[in-house]
């Protein structure tokens, strides 16, 4: 019988088939074994991950258990949003995509996080392949990069039982300060008042006259309710894993079962999982082996029924009571929902199911508790590989492997009477939706690798590969209301069908891929590193002229510490450069579109039915390229005890996609899917990971990771818009899309303060003389003119005249600042004593960006009748009044135009997280008869070192990589603080 | 040996593998019929351009509310009017307003050009269809795009003809605008080939209504003729309606002189009357946009209370004796709900979220006899013109306190007093701007005071100034290109006021 040889020397894995080890590897990548994130209170895979790896940034949607998260691997070289990476789980693309006519009731975003429920602990190492050489070999859905998640297998030996326990605690800091119901009362009327002049109609706004007499408002608007207190709760979440591995010569296996529960910081969130998985491995003989691998996902998600509850609560009036009074004064338990208020009237929901108005009266603590948003996901997905061993010893291997994704979504939502307290008999009450959405995906890879033996110092390994995929979704909606109870919450009780916001839709789609790949990698005397490797694919979502597509790749590595002349260099252990050119390529998000569709009308016109051509048949639609150069070095020196790492790279992406391209609508259309443009990503980045000391007892490790991306327009299409932002609407900023210039910067006003009297509001010139009109009449200073022509007024925002010709308008915007880091990274330093106890802490940090403060934005506008931050106490009222704070005015004025006010530098430093582990020393565990046992306490997000006054600095760029866009801070609490503490048992 | 063969296998696999390739990736969608396998039968063509009318019972009638309404002085914002809305009755127009955007009329259009582009190849395929029913096919889409094209002329004044299909990215381009003049040709090119070919009747009452017929390209060539000041043609074209005997009044009372109490019902609340010519057709399964626009709370217009008290008036000394056009038929008096549309019926029950499907009217009989009122004024046949207006007037039981008696002999003076009736008759049906505009540009903006004197005295007292010197400019009468056209089309030029 044969051996398997293992190597003493990690491999590192680019998911294909070849394997090449990490030190001859000729790619970008970096790795993230299992124990340097298992101590982390993450449910997913993608929390975890946040700032670890240098040149990957992990950005949040929401806090809520179960939210998405946006992976970016250096930056994003896609003005398209979905810039996610292709996950590959042993081998074997992971679905990351749900079917875009899948209701999930919320954001889509969501989805995401259902689909990367792989359980932390499962996972024996992660690896980010950041170059496109390494990238190429996925070809057509690499482009965003790779990520590569190997989970554990069985080893030989005894069986081993591991027991993992996470327990934490998660507390939602407080709010900024929020003005009481008595203050809001104050400043309501005012507000009005300066408007328009005319006081405050309380006969008609009954919720401000604080009249005795008239009990019913009385006791109702005469509160101090907390609103963001009573819809904010304690979060918790346990989870537990065992998992056993052994085996033997013939067989392995590891096998484990998770249970994450879940209980987020807003009432009505939480998040149930259950994880099995079960890897395989089985020798038939020297020459075929098996591997089975089943991994089974249950997923129970509750969310809001809206996802701006919290931001409703932010907004209510405080004087607003929560629960209803009777006219005796005497506190109900039922929610008080009233039809309007000076806050707006119910506006109805709006075809997502969401409440729709900002302005919504909507209870957000009735709507926090009783409203239901339920999301079911039942994936299994079992894995097949035959290994056939063609010429022994492993010089031509072929592996069949085959991989059956079963993924099924469910997103149920209830909005009883009680959430919104409307009459029965509309489309809002008792609305029932199920949205169902199944996927099934086969893929298939057959690889043959070849691996001669060659003479000494010659290396080489060679594979082909032909992998194919296929996915179908369908998906079926359906939304009913008017439920005879509320305790029928399901659609299929007889409920009413009949009305143009119910609806019954299904969809379903077809994609298919299929690739083959040649690569092979040569070595010369471990110093001469040579791999090449070409992938041909072809996609059913292009039209037949653009259907496939190559991508070549090429990338070395001069191994400099191997030649002879460095002999000499004692403390080098390793110093090599590497290079690497590659394309990979991007498909269309969208099934079909290069066909011209004909759709019938959901309705009829006099009985008849119609069909409409609902797109534009894309001819032209052809491969996104991402063409990428990478160098980079490694360096190894004083026993490995300081090692770097460094890599620059310039991705140039051709024929970008963009798919809200503008065309005249006299087209019939308004937007559509093309390829606009040229655009380089480009950036470097350093990692570097010592051990300063090292002695018998004490181990000090310190990491750091530091890195820069930058985005900039080659080329793009005459279609895309030049300018965003109409800087003459209030808190509104002006991008302007420049050829060759980084994105990421805005312009606006100065803002100088606030005009104190009438004197202050004169216009006057550069040398502060009045300006005299034609007339010698006094002008006054004026917004915009001619088209606007407002005059300020004391009280109102003062902001600098920088032309000094009166007149505040497009010509007194200058440059404010720019959203994109100078760097980012983090750093960690470890300390362990004696191999059992381990201190370790997680810092990262962004340096030399500006921030939009929009919490500040929206919190002192004083614009609408939501509620303000205290800041506004110190509002101008009265001519004279010197005041950094201009006065409120209802839906009128220019008082909070996009102005360096709100813009502040926000580099920051934060400590993401803190560990103390000890471990049992052997000597200990053998006395009870335990082969591992640690415990470890984690303590997240402690402490943020910045000058930003706002709530969250750490605001990456997530989601649609616009290059109009900039970087707004809208986050009302900073991070959640959480406590976790973590048991591992093994036996 | 074995080795060979399994190269071998392995060679046969990859071919067999590239060539069943292609067949594999050819996918087709299964929730939607592609062009290669449509436009094959008649009845293809039948549901393409049934899918043209079912376009217009989207957002369109809200469009053409706005565009026909707020600049005149017939309605008046609400605390839940967007800021948009207001600045466009303050006169504060730019290119940034989204209510300029004419995406909603171009799509209509397009669907149009794709019936007139392919329906033709069905006589191919499909040999039951005659040339005759594919001509009367395509007569409703000539006729259709003339009627929106005729929209956007009015509205914009030049805008970019485009009389193709837009089918595939291959078929995007720049047009550049055409001028009025070009626009004005290319409906009445439309309207020409409708009048020749379309049916006179569909053998079904509601059809006649909700579809075109030679009627209803009559009825817009009539407004056409007139808005170009071709008195002559637009005569000949009333006439040819009138002269059909297909329509006719609903009369306001009944011969023993007691108020037709269904008079609402019929023309307004169901619809499709004997006097309707075209009528946008909502119904229970496809309401309008009116009801959260005009009818709920959240409202975002109301009738102008100088409608009630200076357009319809009441008579102070019975209240019975109304004008069967004003209040609880085109408006409720009390709190100015246009009734039109929000009516259940005339004695003040509101229509509902589910039953808020008060048809579009585009065109009713007495629209014809007034545009006929109209060009006869304007050949100095004024008594002609006000004998017309009277027949209007009686059927409505006008107030006396609305009559005028004009000098046949002074064409303003009877056109004036068209407009008068003009405004009772269609308030709130979209057209009184158009007719505002109409009426003061006519002969090189001769009567342009007439336009100033409606506008400034609607504005607000702190506008009006600015309003007055803003549309003393008459290429301020027309809106602005929007903005995401400007950028989405380099050929395009801005309108030259907004420039």
């Amino acid at each position: 019988m044969a051996e398997f040889v293992i190597t003493s020397r990690a491999p590192t894995n680019n998911g294909t088939g070849l394997n090449v080890e990490a030190r001859s590897s000729t790619i970008a990548t970096s790795t993230l074994e299992a124990k340097e994130i298992q101590e982390v209170g993450a449910s997913s895979i993608d929390q975890a991950l946040s700032g670890r790896l240098s040149g990957v940034d992990v950005g949040t949607t929401t806090g809520d258990p179960g939210a998405g998260m946006s992976i970016r691997i250096h930056g994003t070289a896609s003005i398209n949003g979905s810039a996610n990476p292709l996950i590959v789980v042993d081998g074997m693309p992971y679905e990351t995509q749900i079917p875009s006519d899948f209701n999930f009731g919320t954001a889509d975003e969501q989805g995401y996080a259902q689909l990367l429920n792989i359980a932390p602990t499962d996972i024996k190492d992660i690896t980010v392949l950041k170059d496109a050489a390494s990238t190429a070999v996925w070809g057509s859905r690499a482009a965003n990069g790779v990520l590569i998640i190997n989970t554990k297998r069985g080893s030989i030996g005894k069986p081993t039982i591991t027991y993992n326990l996470k327990a934490s605690l998660s507390r939602q800091p407080s709010a900024i300060p929020l003005l009481n119901g008595d203050q809001y009362s104050t400043l309501i009327p005012e507000m009005k008042m300066n408007a328009d002049g005319l006081p405050l109609d309380i006969t008609a706004n009954k919720e401000f006259a604080y009249d005795p007499n008239d009990p019913l408002n009385y006791y109702n608007y005469s509160r101090n309710s907390d609103w963001i207190g009573a819809i904010t709760q304690l979060g918790y979440s346990m989870d537990h894993n065992v998992s056993m591995q052994g085996g033997g010569e013939k067989a392995r296996y590891y096998a484990s079962v998770g249970y994450l529960n879940q209980k987020g910081t807003t009432v009505g969130t939480g998040l149930d999982r259950i994880t099995a998985k079960i890897n395989l491995d089985y020798n038939v003989s020297d020459r075929i082996r098996f591997k089975t691998d089943i991994t089974y996902t249950h997923v129970a998600n509750d969310f809001n029924y809206t996802g701006s509850v919290r931001s409703v609560a932010y907004n209510k009036m405080p004087n607003m009571s929560i629960y209803r009074y009777d006219e005796y004064g005497n506190l109900t338990p039922n929610y008080f929902s009233p039809a309007q208020n000076i806050q707006g009237s119910y506006l109805g929901l709006d075809s997502k199911g969401n409440i729709t108005g900002t302005n919504n009266t909507v209870n957000p603590v009735a709507m926090a508790n009783v409203g239901i948003n339920h999301q079911l996901g039942e994936r299994i997905t079992p894995k097949f590989q035959l290994q056939y061993s063609l010429i022994p010893n492993s010089v031509l291997t072929a592996t069949f492997d085959v991989q059956f994704d079963i993924n099924n979504s469910k997103t149920q939502t209830f909005l009883p009477q009680l959430a919104t307290g409307r009459p029965t008999n509309e489309v809002s009450v008792n609305r029932a939706t199920d949205s169902d959405g199944d996927a099934l995906n086969i893929q298939t890879k057959a690889n043959l690798i070849f691996i001669p033996k060659l003479k000494e110092g010659h290396a080489f390994q060679a594979l082909l590969s032909f992998q194919s995929n296929d996915t179908r979704n369908i998906s079926h909606n359906v939304a009913t209301t008017n439920t005879a109870s509320d305790i029928l919450q399901d659609p299929s009780n007889p409920s009413r069908t009949q009305n143009s916001d119910l609806k019954l839709t299904s969809g379903s789609s077809q994609y298919r891929s299929m690739g083959a790949l040649i690569s092979g990698q040569y070595g010369y005397l471990d110093r001469y590193l040579i791999n090449v490797g070409l992938r041909a694919d072809g996609n059913s979502r292009f039209g037949p002229s653009n259907r496939y597509g190559l991508f070549p790749s090429i990338s070395t590595r001069w191994r400099v510490s191997g030649e002879p002349f460095m002999k000499n260099v004692k403390f080098l252990d390793e110093l090599s450069f590497r290079a690497s050119y590659g394309h990979s390529g991007n498909v269309p998000g969208k099934d079909y579109t290069f066909y011209n569709y004909y759709s019938p009308y959901n309705y009829s016109y006099l009985g008849m039915s119609g069909v409409y051509p609902s797109n534009m048949e894309l001819s032209n639609l052809k491969w996104e390229t991402l063409i990428g150069k990478n160098i980079g070095f490694n360096l190894g020196i004083f026993k490995n005890r300081v090692r770097m790492d460094a890599e620059a790279y310039l991705n140039t992406t051709r024929d970008m996609f963009y798919d809200k391209l503008q065309v005249p609508t006299f087209t019939g259309f308004g937007t559509v899917s093309m390829n606009v443009g040229t655009m380089d990503n480009s950036g470097w980045e350093i990692s570097l990971n010592t051990i300063p000391l090292k002695t018998k007892n004490w181990t000090v490790g310190f990491d750091f990771n530091i890195s820069k991306n930058i985005n900039t327009l080659r080329s793009i299409s005459e279609f895309y818009p030049s300018t965003k932002g109409n800087i003459t609407t209030n808190g509104v900023y002006q991008t302007y899309l420049q050829i060759g210039n980084p994105f990421g910067s805005y312009y606006g006003f100065k803002y100088t303060g606030v005009y104190k009297d009438a004197d202050a509001t004169i216009a006057r010139d550069a040398a502060g003389n009045q300006i005299i009109g034609p007339n010698g009449q006094i002008i006054q200073m004026r917004f915009n003119y001619p088209a606007t022509d407002y005059q300020f007024k004391p009280g109102d925002a003062m902001y600098e005249d920088i032309n000094h010709d009166g007149n505040i308008d497009y010509k007194d915007v200058v440059y404010l600042g720019n959203g994109i880091p100078k760097f980012t990274g983090g750093f960690g330093p470890s300390i362990t004593f004696k191999n059992n106890l381990k201190l370790s802490a997680f810092f990262n940090y962004r340096w030399g960006y500006q921030l939009i403060n929009g919490t500040k934005m929206s919190t002192t506008n004083m614009y609408s009748f939501n509620n303000q931050s205290t800041a506004v106490l110190s509002r101008w009222r009265n001519p004279g009044d010197v005041t950094d704070m201009p006065r409120a005015l209802y839906r009128s004025g220019y008082n909070w135009l996009g102005s360096d006010r709100y813009v502040e530098d926000a580099s920051f430093v934060r400590l993401r997280s803190v560990t103390l582990r000890y471990n049992f020393t052997p000597e200990f565990l053998k006395k009870i008869n335990m082969k591992t046992a640690s415990f470890y306490i984690t303590a997240e997000n402690l402490f943020t070192w910045t000058k930003y006054t706002g709530q969250d600095p750490d605001v990456s760029s997530r989601g649609d990589n616009d290059p109009l866009s900039y970087n707004v801070d809208n986050s009302m609490t900073p991070p959640g603080k959480t406590v976790l503490i973590g048991i591992t048992v093994g036996f | 040996m074995i080795q060979k063969i399994k190269y071998l296998t392995l060679l046969a696999f990859t071919v067999m593998l590239t060539t069943s390739c292609n067949k594999w990736l050819e996918l087709k969608p299964e929730d939607g019929i592609i062009r290669q396998n449509f436009w094959k039968t008649k009845e293809d063509v039948k549901s393409a351009v049934i899918g043209c009318y079912s376009s217009l019972l989207g957002p369109m009638a809200q469009t053409l509310f706005i565009w026909g309404e707020i600049r005149g002085d017939m309605v008046s914002s609400t605390i839940t009017s967007t800021s948009e809305q207001i600045d466009i009755m303050n006169g504060n127009i730019t290119s940034s307003n989204t209510i300029t955007k004419w995406g909603t009329i171009y799509q209509t259009i397009n669907y149009c050009n794709t019936v007139i582009d392919f329906a033709p190849q069905v006589l191919v395929t499909d040999k039951t269809l005659t040339e005759v029913d594919l001509n009367a096919y395509l007569a409703e889409a000539h006729a259709l795009r003339g009627l929106m094209y005729f929209y956007l002329l009015r509205t914009f004044g030049e805008v970019p003809l485009q009389i193709k299909s837009t089918s595939s990215d291959n078929q995007l381009e720049q047009l550049a605008k055409s001028s009025q003049e070009d626009v004005y040709n290319q409906i009445i090119k439309d309207l020409t080939f409708a009048e020749a070919n379309a049916v006179t009747t569909y053998n079904n009452h509601d059809y006649d209504k909700g579809r075109i017929t030679r009627y209803t390209v009559n009825a817009i060539q009539a407004d056409v003729y007139l808005w170009m000041e071709k008195y002559a043609e637009c005569i000949d074209a009333c006439t040819k309606v009138i002269g059909s005997g297909q329509f006719g009044l609903i009369a306001g009372k009944n011969p023993d002189g007691i108020v037709n109490s269904q008079w609402f019902n019929t023309v307004f609340y169901n619809g499709n009357s004997n006097e309707s010519i075209f009528e946008f057709q909502f119904d229970s399964q496809q309401v309008n946009p009116f009801f959260s626009f005009l009818i709920n709370t959240t409202k975002q217009f109301v009738g102008s209370s100088f409608v009630m008290d200076e357009m319809y008036t009441v008579d102070p000394l019975d209240d019975t004796n109304k004008d069967i056009r004003g209040d609880l038929s085109s408006i409720r008096g009390s709190d100015g709900l246009i009734w039109k549309f929000a009516g259940a019926n005339n004695t003040g029950s509101v229509r509902t979220a589910t039953s808020s499907y008060a048809h579009w009217f585009v065109y009713r009989y007495s629209d014809i006899l007034l545009m006929k009122a109209e060009a006869l004024a304007w050949t100095g046949k004024g008594q002609e013109a006000l004998d017309l207006v009277k027949v209007i007037r009686n059927r409505a039981n006008a107030l006396p306190a609305t009559e005028k008696a004009p000098d046949p002999i002074s064409s303003v003076d009877v056109s004036d007093y068209i407009m008068e009736e003009r405004a009772r008759e269609f308030a709130f049906e979209g057209k009184r701007w158009y007719d505002i505009l109409r009426n003061s540009k006519r002969n090189k903006y001769a009567h342009i005071q007439f336009l100033i004197d409606i506008v400034t005295k609607s504005a607000p007292s702190n506008r009006q100034q600015y309003i007055l010197n803003k549309y003393k400019d008459i290429r301020s009468h027309y809106l602005p290109i929007n903005l995401y056209e400007l950028q989405t089309d380099k050929n395009l030029v801005q309108n030259p006021f907004y420039q």
